[in-house]
C-alpha cells in the first residue's frame, strides 16, 4: 500500500471489502444447494469451485490485508 | 463414486475457522503447514477422506495465492523459481499419487498409512534435525543477520551444463533447471504423499541451491499455489469439492497468512529455520507413535490390544495440533519480538554509540553506556557472593560510585519458622554493616538495604528502580547444566529482566582494573560495550584488547569482522585510549571468549547482550550468559 493512504482510506477500504466478504459468504450460505449440487456433478463444473475460491481470495484477501493495517500490525519498513 | 456433503454445525464452522487460522500463520511464514492437521481434522468431522483431500487442497491454492502476493511485496518471491519448481512438482505430485494408489491396491489402508508414516519419520528426521542444527549454529555464529551458502548449493552453482541455464533472482545467479527441476518433483512428491511438501521443499531451495531462508519460504508459497491449483482441477473434476469446507477454512487462513507474511519482515532468518525444524520433529513423533498399529494391522511383528490402536491414534492427532500450534506460537513470538526490537532501533537510530565515542560533549554524561554512579551490590554473605563484595567496592572506589548494598532474606521460604527467619535476619545485617565498614574504609558512600522476599530477583529489580541504579554486582552460583535449565538462577533472570548493566564476579575472580578485553559483534550491543569500555579505561589505567569471534565455516565473515575491530580501535585510541584488536576463530563464541580472556590474563570481559528473554532464550540461550558461566573472571554486560 502506498505510504500516501490515510486512515480514513484504510477504514474505508477495511469496511468495503469486508462488507464485500461477508455477503459473499452469505451467498455461498443462501446458494448452499445448488453450489453443491453443481460441484458434485464433476466436469467442466469444476470451474465453479475454482472460481468461487479465486473470487474470495481476492476479496476476502484483500480485507485481510486492510483489517491488520487498521490494526496497526504493518510489515517493518525504515520509516515506520 | 456417490459422496454426501456433511452438515455443519457451528462447532466445526469455528474450529475450522480457527485451525485455518493456525495453519495460515505458520504458512505465511515458512511457506507451508496446516494441511497435515485440517485433512485428519476434516476426516474426524466425517467427511470423507477423499473429500477432506480434496477440501483441503481448494483452500490451499487461494491461500498460497494471497501470501505469495504479500510476501511479493516485501521482495521475497522468486516468481520464476517457484513457476519452475511449481511445474515439475505437479508432474511430482501426480506420480506420488499414483505410487499410493498402488500401495493401497497391494497391501490395502493399513500398509498405505504404514508407507507414509515410515516416510514421513525417515524423511522428517534426516531433514528436521539437518534444519535445527543449522538455525542453532545460524544462532551461534554471533551474526543471525547473515545466511552463508553451503557447499553443495555452491558446487551445484559452479555446475554450468549448456542450454539448461536459466537465472534466478533469489540465488543471484545462473543455475541449472537439471537440478531446479528433480528438487520440484520431490516436493510433488512428498506433498502426494504427506501433503507437506514444503518440508521438503524448502530445505532444498536453501541447502541445495542457495536460496536464502526468507525468500525460499516466500518461493515456497508460489510452489503451493501451482501443485494447489493443479489439485484442485483433478479433484473438482471428479466432483470431491466441498467449497463450503474450503472457504470456511480459508476465511480464517487469510487472517493467518497476511499475519504470517508480516511476520517474516520482523525476524531473522534462522528463526525459519527454527519454527520448519520443530515442527518437523513433532510432526515426526505424531507419525512415529502410529507405526506400531499399522504394522499390527498388516500382522506384522506383532499384535496390539485394540485401546491401545485408539489411544495411540488420538495421541498422534493431538501431538499434530500441538505442532501446529507451538509453530504459531513461535512465529507470534518472533513477531511481537521483532516489532518490540524495531520500535527500540528507532528510537536509537540518533544515538549509535559509535556517535557517542566520537563527539565527545556536554551530554556525554547523560549516555547510560559508561555511567556508573549509583551501583547496587548484591550479597547473600556466602562465599559466591565474596567475590562480588569485593570488586563493587573497589569498582566503586575507582569510579567514584555510591554503592547500594542488598540482601534478601526469606529466599524460597514462605513458611519459615520465625526463630530461623530472625537468625537469617540478623546474619544478613551484620553482612551489610560488614560490607559498609569496608566501603568506608576507602572512601566508598554506601547505604545498606534488607529486604524480604521469596523471589530475588524481583527485589533486586524493585531496589534497581527505587535507586535509579546505573550498574548492579552480583556473585555467580556453580549451578549448571540440567539445574541450571530446570531452576535457572537469579543471575540468569538479571540477565533477561533487568534494564540496566549487570558486572558478574566469581569467587575466586582477580582483581579488576589491568586488563580488559571487549568483546563485539557488529551488533549495536556491541557498540554500547566498547563504549563502556572505553570509559572504564578513563578510570583505570588497564590495556584494553577489542576481539570478535568468526566462526571456521563462515570464512567470508573474516575480512568484515577485521574491519570492524579495526575501526573500533581506532575510534577508541583517537579517544586516547590504549586498545588493541583481535578476530578469533571459533565454533562456539562464548567458549571462544572466554578462552582468550583466560590465555591472556584478563580481568574483566566487557560485552553486550541482545537481552532475549522467554521463549527466544529457552530456544537459543544466550551467548552473555554462556560467557559468564565459562569465564574465570569478571563480566561486565551492558545493557540499555
Amino acid at each position: 500500500m502506498s505510504k500516501s493512504v490515510t486512515h480514513t482510506q484504510i477504514v474505508s477500504y477495511t469496511l468495503l471489502f469486508g462488507l464485500t466478504s461477508g455477503m459473499l459468504y452469505f451467498l455461498l450460505y443462501w446458494f448452499e444447494d445448488l453450489i453443491l449440487e453443481w460441484s458434485k456433478r464433476g466436469g467442466w463444473y469444476f470451474l465453479v469451485p475454482i472460481a468461487i475460491a479465486f473470487t474470495f481470495s481476492l476479496v476476502h484477501g484483500k480485507f485481510t490485508g486492510h483489517f491488520w493495517d487498521l490494526l496497526g500490525v504493518k510489515a517493518k519498513s525504515d520509516n515506520s | 463414486m456417490e459422496l454426501n456433503f456433511i452438515d455443519l454445525g457451528l462447532t466445526n464452522i469455528l474450529f475450522l475457522f480457527i485451525v485455518g487460522f493456525v495453519g495460515g500463520l505458520v504458512s505465511g511464514f515458512i511457506g507451508s503447514g496446516g494441511a497435515f492437521v485440517l485433512t485428519p481434522a476434516m476426516m474426524n468431522m466425517g467427511v470423507p477422506a477423499i473429500m477432506a483431500v480434496a477440501s483441503n487442497i481448494c483452500h490451499k491454492f487461494p491461500k498460497a495465492l494471497v501470501g505469495a502476493v504479500k510476501r511479493a511485496k516485501y521482495g521475497q518471491v522468486d516468481v520464476k523459481l517457484g513457476l519452475v519448481m511449481g511445474v515439475s512438482a505437479e508432474v511430482g505430485v501426480l506420480i506420488g499419487a499414483q505410487i499410493q494408489e498402488h500401495i493401497t491396491e497391494t497391501f490395502g489402508k493399513a500398509g498405505s498409512n504404514l508407507y507414509v508414516s515410515t516416510v514421513f519419520v525417515v524423511v522428517l528426521a534426516i531433514v528436521g534435525s539437518y534444519v535445527l542444527r543449522d538455525a542453532w549454529k545460524m544462532y551461534y555464529s554471533g551474526n543471525a543477520d547473515k545466511e552463508e551458502v553451503g557447499p553443495v548449493a555452491r558446487w551445484i552453482q559452479s555446475i554450468r551444463i549448456p542450454g539448461t541455464m536459466m537465472y534466478f533472482k533469489a540465488i543471484g545467479a545462473e543455475i541449472s533447471v537439471l537440478f531446479t527441476i528433480p528438487l520440484g518433483f520431490a516436493t510433488g512428491m512428498l506433498a502426494a504423499t504427506i501433503a507437506v511438501g514444503g518440508f521438503i521443499g524448502v530445505p532444498a531451495m536453501i541447502y541445495l541451491l542457495g536460496v536464502p531462508s526468507l525468500m525460499a519460504s516466500a518461493t515456497e508459497l508460489v510452489i503451493a499455489f501451482v501443485m494447489g491449483l493443479g489439485g484442485t482441477i483433478k479433484y473438482a473434476w471428479g466432483g470431491f469439492v466441498d467449497i463450503r469446507l474450503a472457504m470456511i477454512i480459508l476465511a480464517g487462513s487469510l487472517f493467518g497468512i497476511q499475519l504470517g507474511a508480516i511476520g517474516t519482515t520482523y525476524v531473522k532468518p534462522y528463526l525459519v529455520k527454527v519454527v520448519m525444524g520443530v515442527l518437523m520433529i513433532l510432526v515426526l513423533f505424531s507419525r512415529g507413535i502410529v507405526i506400531p498399529v499399522y504394522l499390527a494391522e498388516l500382522n506384522m511383528l506383532f499384535t496390539l490390544d485394540p485401546n491401545t490402536a485408539t489411544w495411540l491414534k488420538d495421541a498422534s492427532f493431538v501431538i499434530l495440533i500441538l505442532a501446529l500450534g507451538v509453530g504459531a506460537t513461535i512465529v507470534l513470538h518472533g513477531l511481537w519480538s521483532g516489532y518490540r526490537e524495531h520500535l527500540r532501533e528507532l528510537a536509537l537510530v540518533t544515538t549509535t554509540t559509535a556517535g557517542v565515542m566520537r563527539m565527545e560533549t556536554a551530554l556525554t554524561p547523560l549516555s547510560p553506556f559508561g555511567r556508573f554512579e549509583r551501583l547496587l551490590l548484591v550479597t547473600d554473605g556466602s562465599e559466591f557472593s565474596s567475590g562480588a563484595a569485593r570488586e563493587g567496592i573497589n569498582f566503586a572506589h575507582v569510579c567514584k560510585s555510591h554503592v547500594y548494598a542488598l540482601s534478601v532474606v526469606g529466599n524460597g521460604n514462605e513458611a519459615l519458622a520465625m526463630p530461623v527467619l530472625e537468625k537469617e535476619r540478623q546474619q544478613a545485617l551484620a553482612n551489610l554493616q560488614h560490607l559498609k565498614t569496608s566501603a568506608s574504609q576507602v572512601g566508598v558512600s554506601c547505604d545498606s538495604v534488607l529486604r524480604y522476599g521469596v523471589a530475588v530477583h524481583e527485589e533486586i529489580l524493585t531496589e534497581m528502580e527505587n535507586h535509579r541504579i546505573d550498574l548492579i554486582v552480583m556473585g555467580r552460583r556453580g549451578r549448571s547444566g540440567l539445574t541450571q535449565w530446570l531452576l535457572g538462577s537469579t543471575t540468569t533472570k538479571m540477565l533477561g529482566q533487568a534494564h540496566t548493566s549487570l558486572l558478574i564476579v566469581p569467587k575466586a575472580a582477580p582483581a579488576i582494573g589491568k586488563r580488559l578485553l571487549v568483546a563485539i559483534d557488529g551488533s549495536r550491543y556491541g557498540d554500547a560495550a566498547a563504549a563502556a569500555a572505553g570509559h572504564l579505561m578513563k578510570c583505570w589505567q588497564a590495556s584494553l584488547t577489542v576481539v570478535t569471534v568468526v566462526t571456521e565455516d563462515q570464512p567470508k565473515q573474516s575480512a568484515e569482522m577485521a574491519d570492524l575491530v579495526n575501526q573500533t580501535v581506532r575510534l577508541l585510541q583517537r579517544d586516547g585510549i590504549a586498545a588493541e584488536g583481535q578476530v578469533i576463530r571459533g565454533d562456539n563464541p562464548a567458549a571462544a571468549i572466554a578462552a582468550t580472556a583466560t590465555a591472556k590474563g584478563i580481568d574483566l570481559i566487557v560485552m553486550g547482550t541482545h537481552g532475549r528473554t522467554g521463549l527466544d532464550k529457552w530456544l537459543m540461550g544466550s551467548i552473555a550468559e554462556r560467557v559468564i558461566h565459562l569465564s574465570e573472571c569478571a563480566v561486565l554486560v551492558v545493557k540499555f
